[in-house]
């Protein structure tokens, strides 16, 4: 468990014998992440996919106006800070602040939200 | 509206793949190209962790030590835009004329419907060659530039083509720290 990194900045996820695989410790709560550049990973992606969901969401309701942006930053941002604050419980000072973590990948999450809402808004109640 | 809205991610997928393609034909499987990219990975990393150990020691030699490191860095970077640039005009020429025929064809056609009202700086892009006043109304371009915003990047982290994070926090981005951070 000690033992050095020997693939650091490698992108792929290696499974080692005595290291999960990066999806078992996505969601386990507070795992170990040794690979900063692994959690921030999963911080990124969890939000594209958090985006998407929130577009099919919003675009079903339909949620409408400024009001619904808004909400789209305080889900997206709050349960990033959840998640990465109460259910993984990792120091933030250890990759540059809560900021840093917050603003990881939000403006491609923002754009894929942004797609998705007006795509599935207009297809539902326009057509 | 299905089928244009369908129709338009399927193009910026095809475009951003195409672009990314493009880019690995003329920069990304270059002998220098990747010599350079992982010679500035390794001095980001290296550079960080001396600012870790180091940080708030006035120390003068590990200052100047720091420095030299982060000019050394930066010709670096310079010369990775350098490589990237020349295939970046060739290839956003392409682009602009594709953009060209696309806007064409999907001229004064009302793609989308916003489900927001977009601000007055934004309506330009939302609206343009639109008939009428109704500013929920999308445009082709604007539908597009969005695609493009969440598309291009996902693909480029797929593909492992994107900047590492290192190494864009060091040479400083919209967010990072300022470079003389240490002077």
């Amino acid at each position: 468990m000690s033992s050095p990194k020997a693939n650091r900045g490698d992108k792929n996820t290696t499974t080692n014998a005595s290291v999960p695989s990066v999806w078992s410790r996505a969601f386990t709560s507070n795992s170990k992440w040794d690979d900063k550049e692994e959690f921030l990973d999963v911080i990124y992606w969890g939000r594209q996919v958090l985006g998407i969901i929130v577009g099919v969401i919003w675009g079903l309701l339909p949620l409408k106006g400024f009001i619904a942006l808004v909400l789209f930053a305080i889900v997206n941002a709050g349960s990033v800070y959840v998640y990465f604050s109460s259910f993984q419980s990792v120091d933030e000072e250890e990759f540059g602040g809560a900021w840093e973590l917050t603003k990881e990948g939000f403006m491609t999450s923002f754009a894929g939200f942004l797609v998705t809402w007006i795509i599935i808004y207009s297809g539902m109640h326009f057509d | 509206m299905w089928a244009d809205t369908i129709l338009i991610v399927f193009i910026s997928v095809c475009t951003a793949l195409l672009g990314e393609g493009l880019t690995w034909l003329m920069v990304y499987r270059t002998e220098k190209y990747q010599k350079l990219k992982t010679e500035v990975e390794r001095q980001s990393k290296r550079l960080e962790k001396r600012k870790e150990a180091h940080g708030d020691s006035l120390d003068k030699q590990h200052k100047k030590k720091i420095e030299r490191e982060e000019e050394k860095l930066k010709n670096n970077n310079r010369d990775l835009s350098l490589v990237k640039m020349k295939s970046m005009f060739a290839i956003g020429f392409a682009f602009t004329a594709l953009l060209s025929m696309f806007n064409s064809i999907f001229d004064g056609r009302i793609v989308a419907r916003l489900p927001f009202f977009p601000i007055s700086w934004i309506q330009g892009l939302s609206h343009r060659n639109l008939p009428g006043d109704d500013y929920t109304e999308c445009s082709f371009l604007f539908l597009y530039i969005l695609c493009t915003m969440s598309i291009r990047q996902n693909i480029q982290k797929l593909l492992g083509f994107a900047p590492s994070r290192t190494a864009s926090k060091q040479s400083g981005g919209l967010f990072g720290p300022p470079p003389q951070q240490l002077r």
